[in-house]
């Protein structure tokens, strides 16, 4: 693992398409990740809404979409707007259900020279994560 | 507080990585460091100073001797970031392997 990678993997109890629909339609991410106002498409752009506050928190472009296997997007988020990782997504089906693999990379090559690290611990962000969690 | 990116350059390479093993385990000149290496001595200060701008390392002069030793605080820095995007993903697949469960049981 490079200092930049970082990656996590979740189970979920259902087939491939389905856990794909999580990853990608709109009405899905709302619930557990921030509001699109499209369904994700290959090569185009996307924002992601808090679902209360209406900001603006996560935005880029999808850059590649393997229907039920894998998805890659670039991200940037609020508290770092000037800086542009990738996150890959990989969908295994296994015994049960699919495994999903989340892959952050790419903070080695941020735009930004410097960025504030106390400005991703706001009132405003953190307040959102307790909602999350609420879901 | 602020951290860099040149802290995530400097971290990526395996020569950097083992000077800064080295001086994890005690502070040293160039010249000691440069002892562990099959490398010239111009060779290893240009990692030195990549440590160094991305604030990994320090440099302290001893009367004419130059001291380089690990800068905690820059990895204290390094870390918030990672911890930051760390608790991010935990919450977001928490929320999702919940939401998941909550809507495929039936």
């Amino acid at each position: 693992m490079t200092p930049t990678e970082m990656i996590k993997t979740v189970f979920l109890p259902v087939n491939a398409k389905v856990a794909w629909g999580y990853l990608t339609k709109a009405d899905k991410l709302a619930k557990w990740f921030h509001a699109p106002k499209h369904d994700l498409q290959n090569g185009q752009d996307y924002e992601l809404f808090g679902t209360e506050s209406g900001d603006k928190l996560c935005w880029g472009k999808v850059l590649d979409m393997q229907p039920y296997t894998s998805l890659t997007y670039s991200f940037a988020v609020k508290p770092f707007p000037g800086v542009q990782t990738e996150v890959h997504w990989a969908l295994d089906e296994i015994e049960g259900g699919t495994r999903i693999t989340m892959r952050h990379i790419g903070l080695e090559t941020a735009g930004a020279d410097s960025f504030g690290l106390s400005m991703a611990f706001d009132k405003g962000w953190d307040g959102h994560f307790t909602e999350m969690r609420d879901i | 507080m602020q951290t860099n990116v040149t802290t995530f350059k400097a971290l990526g390479d395996p020569t950097r990585q083992k000077i800064l093993v080295l001086l994890a385990g005690q502070d040293m000149t160039i010249g000691e460091v440069v002892d562990h290496f099959d490398m010239t001595r111009a060779g290893v200060k240009k990692h030195m100073k990549l440590l160094e701008d991305g604030h990994l390392i320090s440099v302290k002069a001893d009367g004419r001797e130059r001291i380089n030793s690990l800068n905690r605080a820059g990895f204290q820095t390094m870390m918030q970031w990672i911890a930051y995007f760390d608790r991010f993903w935990d919450d977001k697949l928490d929320a999702l392997a919940s939401l998941v469960n909550e809507e495929e049981k039936e």
